[in-house]
């Protein structure tokens, strides 16, 4: 297992091909621009196809179009070239097409700045686009794991027939680490013959599939958003992935943190745990669905005083943190969102002082 | 084994080859050896690292590090600052200018072609045989030959820069030392030196190589690490 140096951006474009994805469209934009460029190259390698759009609109569809034909289909773009590109998830999602989606995510709202930010996990979450739809939401620390969740992502797009968004802040894209590409992460696509616009002769059928996002009977709306749901419900049961770290400790804060952020909250809670206090972390992997039980039950620990949430952004995630602790014990937050990445010394700071309050509350 | 280099020296190579690590390594530790050194960044192409403490090191030992204007310094616009021409023109006893990656960050070089004019320079190519573009011989040569088209230099020599980051073993400074060596002979260009990670110094044996060698205290680090103070060489 030879390893390479690779910048998380041109590791995710290595990834989709290893993964056996030959379908990459995308509209170049900070920080994840470098995604398109090794791609330009390395697809015509393969061949695979890359086509930049006029504009991430364009994309979308673009995207929407090739995976309804039952393609291997993966896009990237960072924050404002994803509100963009938001229709089209919505309508890929009603659609029930598999294809996968890169949010280097740069710091906003607006057009923002260029540098890292975690601002847009309410719009990965929560919808972004319009309806009742959810995304597969991973979310890696590092460069390594970020190959890894891309090779996931094209399976786990197809056994749900959903669009599967990858959530990198702009660290994960720009930042070169060592990586190797795991073979046994190739997957083989599912059979799309029930489904998929790819032609009847292709299929050796005399029926047509049909591909759309249109339902006029309420009746069939409210039932095809029953089943979307139950889907989405699934998810939640089957796919929930975290990594908790000093969790074995009788910790006195529990932190919540994702991607590069959690990071620097390692290197805190190592810090911390040389100076004699015990802090653990769940870093959720997937944000949709949410470690919503593992969360609460680490809260729950009777060593444990309070939750803070420290995310690169204004406090997003830590209102699904509250949802999951559901009042056991309080929930704080900590973030900064301007493309800044918070040090280890002030993630030390901040614990610190809400151990304090703590204690004062409690006299 | 000293590094001898002197004049103008143009870092050069494939993005991520480890350009910046290497001019301010070198940038330091020729300056705490008694050379007068000034520093550059033409990195036009990326300016998502902004190096401010590796350069805020540099200028306490008393190198001139010249940059974009302070305001500027986040924006996603190459600026190429005036004074780069002048100091092209009245270069230092070492004058080092760190180029950003590839062909495209190498063609700056062309803008300052009047500058050049006459004037002596080397320009090193810096090749980590553990990124994919520079993986083989070929690979970079090609990269090379980009570089000089798009710069309208000729590159003079190769520097061996053969590492994992963190995970680095002396075993990858080794096949990367035979790499770097084989390239050095099938190209003609000389191997000016490679670069070891400074922790890992003790772990080889330095006479195995017949090329000087520039200890790598790592500046361009992530904000959960902490970077080595380049005073302590």
């Amino acid at each position: 297992m030879s390893k390479v140096l690779m910048k998380g951006n041109e590791a995710i474009g290595e990834a989709a091909i290893r993964a056996g994805c030959l379908n990459y469209f995308a509209y170049p934009i900070t920080p994840q621009s470098e995604v398109a460029e090794y791609l330009s190259h390395r697809m015509p390698e393969v061949n695979g196809v890359f086509l930049q759009g006029e504009s991430e609109v364009a994309v979308g569809y673009m995207i929407f179009g090739a995976a309804a034909c039952g393609a291997r289909v993966m896009t990237t773009s960072s924050s404002p070239g994803i509100s963009l590109m938001s229709e089209a998830l919505s309508y890929i999602a009603c659609a029930q097409c598999p294809a996968v989606f890169v949010n280097i995510m740069r710091g906003g709202p607006g057009l923002g700045g260029i540098l890292p930010s975690q601002g847009d996990y309410f719009q990965a979450t929560k919808g972004g686009g319009h309806g009742d739809y959810r995304l597969l939401v991973l979310a890696p620390a590092s460069v390594q794991e970020a190959v890894e969740m891309v090779m996931m992502a094209f399976p786990l797009a197809e056994k749900y027939r959903n669009p599967v968004m990858i959530m990198g802040d702009g660290l994960i894209g720009q930042m070169m680490e060592p990586v190797f590409f795991p073979d046994h992460l190739k997957t083989e696509q599912l059979n799309t013959d029930s489904w998929a616009t790819s032609g009847m002769k292709i299929r050796g059928s005399n029926t047509r599939n049909l591909v759309k996002s249109l339902y006029l009977d309420p009746i069939q709306l409210n039932n095809h958003n029953l089943h979307l749901k139950a889907k989405y419900d699934r998810m939640k049961v089957e796919e929930i992935r975290f990594e908790p770290y000093n969790i074995e400790s009788d910790y006195k804060v529990l932190i919540v943190s994702y991607g590069t952020m959690s990071r620097v909250c390692r290197t805190a809670i190592d810090n911390l745990k040389a100076e004699g206090l015990e802090v653990g972390m769940i870093r959720p992997q997937t944000l949709f669905p949410f470690p919503e039980a593992t969360i609460r039950d680490a809260a729950s620990k009777e060593s444990c005083q309070t939750v803070i949430s420290i995310e690169m952004s204004m406090g997003q995630m830590v209102e699904d943190v509250e949802r999951s602790v559901r009042g056991r014990k309080p929930v704080e937050w900590y973030g900064k969102c301007g493309g800044e990445v918070p040090t280890p010394e002030e993630i030390m700071e901040v614990v610190h002082s809400f151990v304090k309050s703590a204690r004062k509350e409690q006299n | 084994m000293d590094i001898q280099l002197s004049g103008i020296v143009i870092i050069s190579g494939n993005y991520g080859s480890g350009k910046t690590e290497i001019a301010v390594n070198l940038a330091a530790c020729r300056k705490l050896q008694g050379t007068d050194v000034r520093i550059a960044d033409l990195d036009l192409v990326n300016p998502y690292f902004r190096t401010r403490e590796a350069r805020k090191q540099l200028a306490e030992l008393g190198i001139e590090v010249v940059l974009p204007p302070e305001q500027y310094m986040q924006a996603d616009l190459p600026i190429l600052s005036r004074s780069i021409s002048g100091l092209i023109r009245h270069p230092a006893a070492l004058t080092i200018l760190d180029v950003g990656g590839n062909d495209v960050g190498a063609a700056v070089l062309a803008a300052l072609a009047d500058a050049f004019g006459t004037k002596d320079y080397q320009m090193l190519q810096v090749v980590n045989p553990f990124r994919p573009l520079t993986q083989t011989i070929d690979g970079a040569v090609k990269m090379r030959r980009d570089i000089e088209k798009t710069s309208k230099l000729n590159v003079t020599g190769l520097i061996g820069n053969a590492n994992l980051i963190d995970e680095s073993t002396p075993e990858t400074i080794l096949s990367g030392y035979d790499f770097i060596r084989k390239l050095s002979e099938e190209t003609g260009l000389p191997l000016e030196f490679i670069t070891v990670p400074a922790h890992l110094l003790t772990a080889l044996e330095l006479e195995h190589f017949s090329c000087p060698i520039l200890p790598i205290k790592r500046q361009l680090v992530p904000p959960w690490k902490k970077l080595v103070r380049l005073k302590e060489f």
